[in-house]
């Protein structure tokens, strides 16, 4: 035999099989296009140097062994899709003659084939997109100087092992599946599995059970804590609920249809409900795949879009004012700092206002209803309660509340005033340590600070007659590792171009530190940076997930439709030769198709319904709590997706009428 | 009575792109009368199906007319075509085109649910027929549960449920052994002996020494015909081969 006998046929079979194939290499570029990509940003070394890159790299890591584990996940259910459809073929060959270790070679120089043309275009693509993902980056995440972005060498390296294995394992199944079977069944391949599916009570009621539970999760979280802690055991639930009632309560629901013989003997539910339980028997876990993955690609999109736009909103929130500048007071000197910061401003012609000035005191105590104590509960249990009931208590002198608001408020020495940053104090009195202080007035503004949800615990300000007592609670509440003394706090906001404030930012913290290095300096202008790489490497890696699950769907999809399309054909020219009308089959099939493939997004879009409160407890988390925001970044995400949904639905159904036909 | 009767039947089949012509039925003419069981015989390639596809409404005649019970099935709508086919046309075919997604029972009940009978019809129909053709037992299975004997009775049990005015067989036995073929051709019989009429396109002299009546037909025409009159099923097999031999050698020298 011709040495190149193998190669040839193998060619021949890619090119024969041509539009099941190239979907499959496509599948196989992409998956290695977003692999590389991923890791040579990853290893960019230009990445090191930016500030704030660390969360940024730990972001992008992520998504590699995410892009890793779908890849594989991914590239071994076409492949067993494809080799499922091409059992005949491989029967038919056996036939002709040749052994089981010659169609072996056949199908070696198939994956060489496809492996080489994978690789080569996706590492090729990876190189090009990957400038392109990264610049878009860069910009993402607001980073200006620009960077080079080299050819990776050890990603390339890595790339092609981890799709190498990939490749093999694939190959290694497929040896698997024609040493296993025999010629005739290999000729039956395709007939398999046409066996009326089993309905389970059990596993539906599971299903019922678990998609209620992960529901009843979604909907009683209240705290973002719990909603961190809870979403990933939620989604989980809704994951098992999912497929138990894809596989099983579709077919149990249609089965009890069809036990109903009034209803299922009449022309279109006959054909319909016998259809759809052929259907989902075949489609179910492709179904419940595609139904998973929208809603993934549903929540990343919507929740990393939100975190990116909404960041703005709440940076206010960590930053009341723009500058805070907080020191030890008896040790600093406040008037140096103050000058510091003058000729800091000259220098750069930056302008500041709604400067405040105060002394102040910190600390954190363990909240048990109106008794604050110092020593917490040393329980570290995962009970979110725990941490909820560690309030951040600051102490302000009456002096200067009344200098920096202007009123004439007095106060005897046991009593305070408080502002609560969430909701108000519930409490008439508040007890620190042996004393009891009772509460004359619910503070509805201070200038520090301002209302906002509160995600963990509490943060009180509390208003107190003199320094002398300030600094009394202070030594009995703090703990070892608080400062000496009470603070004192220069705080400002700052006017300019953002270029200009975030020079003026790093000028000031490096002449402060220089002869005062205590003092704490907080800075929105740094801060924006750190956030802008937080959330930006989010928003990127969402879109970038976002993107690859969309082209699994898209290819589960156009699978879907193919092989339908092959049974389909068949089953059309027997119904019409009974004497069903052309148009009425063809009718009957499209709403049969319509169903099946819209029922996952349907499936979706409850799941995203259902995990709307959560996400929004999660993203209060990160202080994002601008819910009509969310909800409208929600709101698109699923009109777009829905949109691009049905366009890949359309094009794929007209593959699938030509089949018919 | 006659129930049949097809006139000058011409088919010509085109290239999709006008190129070569092929004539698969030249010039066909036959009646078949109520309860008749006729057979047509002929080689791959000789018009049979093309005919078979012609009587069953699948397909349309360059020329030439087809009546059933006196109408005329060449000139019915397109849209009417489905209905007709349904309410006067039994088939069997050779690969019992049975659905997967359907048991057997509903197999059978397929045509009298789309002509909207109701359940208590339909079942009060299937009793006789299915007591009658054996496959009481096996009517809850599905056709790939059930053998190849088993899906052509119940296939013909499709076929009969509609009570049609001719049942057309296209290679009943085609698919079936020896023994599962001669107990088809005996349900055959029977249901002829009842009345039923029956038009068999057949490969198989011994499915065709069953018959009433032989057709014969070569390169699109009608070729020969035997009459069984008083002949055994043994005579008759004897007759048709004598006749399959002499065709298939040219065919020159008969009478």
């Amino acid at each position: 035999m011709n040495k190149f006998f193998y190669p040839k046929l193998a060619l021949v079979n890619l090119k024969k099989n041509g539009n099941t194939y190239i979907p499959y290499i496509l599948t196989c570029i992409g998956s290695i296009m977003a692999f590389y990509t991923m890791v040579s940003i990853h290893s960019n070394k230009g990445l090191d140097q930016m500030p704030g890159s660390t969360n940024l790299k730990m972001i992008l890591f992520l998504g590699i062994i995410v892009i890793g584990i779908f890849a594989v996940i991914f590239l071994f259910y076409t492949n067993s899709f494809l080799i499922k459809r091409r059992k005949k073929e491989l029967g038919l060959y056996s036939i002709l003659g040749l052994e089981k270790k010659h169609i072996a070679w056949v199908l070696f120089y198939e994956t060489v084939f496809v492996t080489v043309i994978s690789l080569t275009l996706g590492l090729l693509g990876g190189i090009l997109i990957g400038k392109l993902l990264f610049l878009l980056l860069l910009n993402i995440v607001h980073f200006k100087s620009p960077l080079n972005f080299h050819i990776d060498y050890w990603g390339l390296l890595i790339t092609t092992g981890v799709f190498l294995a990939i490749f093999g394992l694939t190959l290694l199944t497929n040896f698997l599946q024609v040493k296993l079977s025999n010629p005739i069944d290999l000729l039956k391949g395709g007939q398999h599995g046409e066996k009326e599916p089993k309905s389970s009570w059990i596993i539906t009621l599971i299903g019922i059970i678990s998609l209620g539970t992960g529901y009843g999760i979604a909907l009683s979280v209240e705290t973002p804590l719990e909603a961190l802690l809870l979403f990933f055991v939620a989604v989980v639930f809704v994951i098992i609920g999912t497929y138990a009632l894809f596989i099983s309560g579709s077919i149990t629901l249609l089965k009890q249809l069809k036990k109903n013989k009034k209803f299922y003997y009449r022309s279109r539910n006959f054909i319909s409900v016998s259809g759809m339980i052929y259907r989902m028997k075949q489609n179910a876990v492709g179904l419940a795949n595609i139904c998973i993955l929208s809603t993934m690609v549903l929540v990343t999109l919507s929740t990393t879009v939100s975190l990116y736009i909404g960041q703005e909103g709440m940076r206010r929130d960590f930053y009341p004012l723009d500058v805070s500048i907080v020191g030890e007071a008896a040790n600093t000197d406040f008037t140096e700092v103050k000058a510091i910061v003058e000729s800091e401003k000259d220098k750069l012609k930056v302008r500041s206002n709604d400067e405040i000035s105060f002394d102040l005191a910190h600390f954190r105590a363990f909240q048990e209803g109106s008794h604050f104590l110092k020593d917490m509960v040393e329980d570290e249990s995962t009970d979110a309660m725990y941490y909820e009931r560690i309030s951040n208590i600051t102490l302000i002198p009456l002096d200067d509340y009344n200098r920096l608001t202007g009123a004439n408020k007095s106060l005897a020495g046991n009593e305070m005033m408080i502002f609560s940053v969430g909701d108000n104090y519930g409490e008439q009195t508040i007890v620190f340590g042996d004393d009891q202080y009772l509460i004359t007035e619910q503070l509805e503004a201070i200038p520090m600070d301002f209302k906002k949800t509160q995600d963990m615990g509490h943060t009180y300000y509390l208003i107190v007659k003199d320094d002398a007592l300030m600094d009394a609670i202070y030594q009995t509440m703090k703990n070892d590792d608080d400062p000496q003394t009470t603070l004192h706090a220069l705080m400002f906001n700052l006017d300019g171009d953002e270029d200009t404030l975030n020079v003026f930012s790093a000028n000031l913290r490096t002449a402060v530190l220089q002869n005062n290095p205590d003092i704490d300096i907080q800075n929105l202008y740094e801060a924006l940076t750190e956030l802008y790489f937080f959330f930006g490497g989010f928003l990127f890696l969402g879109v970038f997930l976002g993107s690859l699950f969309m082209m699994a769907t898209v290819l589960i999809i156009y699978f879907k439709q193919i092989s339908e399309g092959y049974e389909d054909s068949e089953r059309f020219e027997i119904m019409q030769k009974v004497g069903m009308d052309k148009t009425e089959v063809k009718k009957t099939i499209g709403k049969q198709i319509l169903m099946v493939f819209f029922l996952p997004l349907a499936g979706a879009i409850i799941h995203v319904a259902f995990a709307f409160p959560v996400i929004t407890k999660m993203l209060a988390a990160f202080r994002l709590t601008n819910i009509p925001l969310i909800f409208l970044c929600t709101l698109v995400g699923v009109v777009v997706y829905a949109l691009v949904y049905t366009v890949v639905y359309l094009l794929t159904a007209r593959s699938y009428y030509k089949m018919i036909h | 009575m006659r129930l049949l009767e097809v006139k000058n039947l011409k088919k010509i089949y085109t290239t999709r792109f006008g190129g070569n012509q092929v004539q698969a039925l030249s010039n066909v003419s036959f009646s078949v009368e109520q309860g008749e069981y006729v057979a047509i015989m002929g080689e791959s390639g000789s018009g049979k199906t093309t005919l078979l596809n012609i009587l069953a409404s699948l397909d349309k005649p360059t020329s030439g007319e087809v009546f059933l019970d006196g109408k005329n099935i060449v000139t019915i709508k397109d849209s009417e075509i489905s209905a007709f086919r349904r309410d006067n046309l039994g088939f069997v075919f050779q690969d019992f085109n049975l659905l997967d997604t359907f048991s057997l029972q509903d197999n059978i009940f397929l045509p009298l649910v789309l002509a909207q009978k109701n359940y208590q019809e339909m079942n009060n129909r299937l009793q006789p027929l299915s007591r009658r053709l054996e496959i009481e037992d096996i009517l809850q299975k599905f056709p790939y549960e059930v053998s190849g004997g088993q899906k052509q009775r119940a296939a013909v049990a499709r076929a009969l449920i509609t009570k049609p005015k001719l049942v057309l067989a296209d290679e009943p036995t085609g698919a079936l052994d020896s023994k599962a073929a001669m107990n088809l051709l005996k349900i055959f019989a029977t249901i002829n002996d009842l009345g039923q009429t029956i038009l068999m396109v057949t490969h198989s002299v011994a499915a065709a020494s069953h018959a009433n009546r032989v057709l014969f037909i070569k390169d699109g025409e009608i070729y020969n015909q035997i009459y069984r009159g008083s002949m055994s099923n043994d005579d008759m097999y004897q007759k048709i081969s004598f006749t399959l031999s002499v065709l298939a050698s040219g065919g020159e020298e008969l009478e």
